[in-house]
């Protein structure tokens, strides 16, 4: 989108790096739970994070994969 | 640049291939989709997000079943449409039309898909300058990619614009 910078997080790396995202994070989590295992808070609020703090930085980046797991 | 890179030549497989065995057979057969494969990424500034409107962009099927309708979750050839709700929605509220992923996780605790309230927590934190005030809402399963360009992307443009957003983050379901 032009003139509003993006960012997003997916569980699906091998998807989601062939579209070419501007900014994005990857993690090991799982369809259905883009953000974090439900009630994990804290783990909702890294993901958050560090997805949140690439708008910082001007794109493209290379995506940053997080150590974020179901279990 | 292109949203869709090689779009005809992907529009022509699409067609020739996945569209053409689904209407043969009734199959969504995904061994024989084309994924599109970009060779390059946007470019943009990045931005000051505690001075920033933040956008949230959800494709977990989210609507407010008591005055929209669902996403038709059902189509094999996908919905391209989108929905608007308010960020203070409450919870219960939300409903998640959208068939291709299991809704366990959502149903137990919403923030895993629509982390508003994370989001609301940090706009009070300072970290975040403030929400726009609609989340926008699409259903991911989008088979024709040539139909997201041409319809669903217009419609978030348009309405991010609306909104006056200066920032986005996409969760895909």
């Amino acid at each position: 989108m032009e003139g509003i910078a993006t960012t997003l997080t997916s569980w699906n790396a091998g998807r989601t790096r062939v579209t070419k995202p501007p900014r994005a994070t990857f993690t090991r989590l799982s369809r259905g739970a883009t953000i974090g295992r439900p009630h994990d808070t804290a783990q909702q609020k890294r993901v958050l994070k560090a997805t949140l703090d690439l708008l910082a930085h001007d794109a493209p980046l290379d995506p940053v994969q997080l150590n974020e797991k179901v279990d | 640049m292109e949203i869709l890179e090689n779009r005809e030549a992907w529009q022509a497989a699409y067609k020739e291939g996945w569209l053409a065995h689904w209407r043969k057979t009734g199959e969504t057969n995904w061994k024989i989709y084309n994924r599109p494969n970009h060779k390059t990424a946007p470019s943009g500034k990045g931005i000051d997000l505690s001075q920033s409107r933040l956008l949230l962009i959800s494709s977990a099927g989210g609507y407010l079943p008591a005055s929209q309708n669902p996403f038709d979750a059902e189509n094999d050839l996908g919905d391209y449409s989108i929905r608007q709700f308010s960020i203070d929605s409450a919870p219960t509220d939300i409903a998640f039309a959208h068939t291709h992923y299991d809704h366990t996780a959502v149903n137990e605790d919403q923030q895993v898909l629509l982390p508003l309230r994370h989001l609301k927590e940090m706009v009070s934190a300072g970290e975040i300058g403030e929400l726009a005030p609609q989340v926008i809402s699409f259903m991911g399963y989008q088979p024709d990619a040539v139909r997201v360009v041409d319809e669903c992307i217009p419609l978030i443009i348009a309405a991010a614009q609306a909104q006056n957003a200066q920032a986005a983050l996409l969760v895909p379901s």
